[in-house]
């Protein structure tokens, strides 16, 4: 109970900092996929064969971005958070664990949203739709686990916030979310295949934009690699926590 | 019930620190050694803290002061050794400790009281930590970023003497405050030991030490040299410094 309040206060700070002086604030979650939608239908909406290329790139796209946001913001959430830290005993995991809440608590928004904005550009509203929820905290799993890795790494080597947000645009245009994955598959298989967030995508994507349930082997995947991330993330962040106050 | 309130056995306490300033993955290839050593900054601590004590904790800057206190407060994890409280901890009183630059006074009232766990806060709590804090509305309502640091301290002290937990740890809080604030912190800290509360206190004002604590500890190079009544350590730290 009392850990949930602390969680709770954690990442409603999250939020207020992150919008803080910002004149937009909330609406900068909608405007940054909004403004690569458009990129997006100016460059590739000629060459994907989708047949809704609207709903197709933006179903991947926000969910994208909250895996974008969540490990941005939680890489340099144990540095940021020292002054508090070093004065009360919270536990350390809860740092990350709040950037992610607020991160879902955001997709949440962006969801409902786009639930409503893409009924115009033909999603097909169903019970099916349900079935979001669980893909989003899969991903979500997924996203927090490998963000235990970067924030803990991060503390002793400031390259890895660095090389983690160099790297991102890269894995962002390697995974099929604007375009259709045939368009690597033909030449470099592996690239699509060994890309764990490909899955989290399609597995989105499936419902969202095919309005089918995702085959049972695809769910299947998706709870492996969540699992298996969450579970290193952990071992990880628990091996190196107890030093982190040493070096913040 | 236990008496002893805080029992230390042989504590070590040791940090990572990398020696080559190796404070990236290039440094790293370049040296290829261990990045890391072990440097040990509290050597073999043995000491207790009665219920209701009020203990003093001296020392040349660098001394490992404030890395006691923030052992004590279960921060750092010993090597080597063991500890035992039976008590709950006020945050650590540091100047700003904890406080959020960029969230306003408010913000930060609600953020800390629900670190430190109190769930069940009512707006008398809230109240009370504005009024002692004297600040204005205004300033409690601006980002901590834009406040002097008397101001800072004034916020911090409030909030965590709001929490009535049993043990409160003071570190070289009260030099910023005023004449004024400094008065009323120092009457806040007898209220707190006249209730049977147990405080820890560094501090380099011996008079003020004098005042407060009856026993004291003096560190030196992370070894505990001695400890005694509050009077006799003081003296010893004087002469610390001929
Ligand atoms: N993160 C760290 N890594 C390595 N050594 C550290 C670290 N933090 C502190 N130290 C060392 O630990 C020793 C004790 O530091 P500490 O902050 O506890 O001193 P202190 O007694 O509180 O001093 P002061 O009177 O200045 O507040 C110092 O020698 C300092 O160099
Ligand atoms: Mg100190």
């Amino acid at each position: 109970m009392q850990n949930i309040t602390r969680i709770y206060a954690l990442s409603k700070r999250n939020i207020i900092l992150r919008y803080k002086n910002s004149f937009a604030g909330f609406l900068w979650g909608f405007l940054k996929p909004l403004l690569y939608l458009l990129i997006f239908i100016i460059v590739f909406s000629s060459q994907v064969s989708a047949n809704n290329y609207v709903l197709y790139a933006t179903s991947g796209l926000v969910f994208w971005f909250f895996f974008s946001n969540l490990t941005h913001q939680s890489v340099n959430s144990i540095i940021n958070s020292n002054g508090i830290i070093k004065s009360i005993n919270v536990p350390t995991i809860f740092f990350p664990l709040s950037e992610a809440i607020s991160e879902l608590f955001n997709l949440v928004l962006t969801l409902v949203v786009f639930l409503i904005a893409m009924h115009w550009f033909g999603l097909v509203y169903s019970p099916l739709l349900v079935f979001v929820i669980p893909a989003a905290i899969l991903f979500a799993i997924f996203s927090f686990g490998l963000s235990l890795i970067l924030c803990s790494l991060n503390v002793f080597f400031r390259d890895v916030g660095i090389l983690w947000t160099t790297v991102q645009p890269a894995i962002f245009y390697l995974t099929p979310i604007a375009y259709n994955k045939e368009m690597i598959t033909k030449n470099y298989p592996w690239v699509v295949y060994y890309n764990p967030i490909y899955y989290f995508i399609e597995l989105a994507r499936t419902i969202l934009y095919q309005n089918q349930m995702p085959n049972l082997s695809l769910w299947g995947i998706c709870f492996g690699i969540a699992g298996g991330m969450f579970l290193l993330g952990y071992v990880i962040f628990n091996g190196l926590k107890n030093q982190f106050i040493s070096t913040i | 019930m236990n008496t002893k309130l805080i029992s230390f056995k042989n504590v070590t306490v040791s940090f990572w620190q990398n020696d080559f300033g190796v404070h990236s993955i290039k440094d790293l290839m370049k040296h290829r050694k261990q990045p890391f050593s072990n440097k040990i900054i509290l050597n073999d601590v043995t000491f207790d803290v009665e219920r209701g004590a009020c203990m003093a904790i001296l020392g040349r800057n660098g001394s490992g002061k404030s890395t006691l206190l923030r052992t004590i407060a279960g921060l750092i994890k010993p090597i080597k050794g063991q500890i035992t409280i039976n008590g709950t901890f006020a945050p650590i009183l540091a100047i700003g400790a904890g406080v959020e630059l960029e969230l306003s006074g408010y913000e930060n009232i609600n953020l800390l009281l629900s670190l430190y766990g109190r769930y069940k806060r009512n707006s008398n709590t809230i109240q009370d930590i504005i009024a002692f804090s004297e600040l204005s509305h205004e300033q409690l309502s601006m980002p901590v970023k834009r406040y002097s640091s008397g101001m800072v301290a004034r916020l911090a002290f409030s909030i965590s003497i709001a929490n009535d937990a049993d043990i409160l740890i003071i570190d070289e809080v009260l030099a910023v405050g005023d004449k004024g604030f400094q008065q009323k912190c120092m009457d806040k800290i007898f209220g707190i030991k006249a209730e049977g509360k147990t405080i820890l206190f560094v501090s380099h004002f011996t008079e003020e030490v004098m005042k407060i604590c009856n026993t004291a500890l003096l560190l030196d190079k992370g070894n505990l040299i001695d400890s005694g009544t509050a009077e006799e350590i003081c003296n010893k730290y004087m002469r610390l410094f001929p």
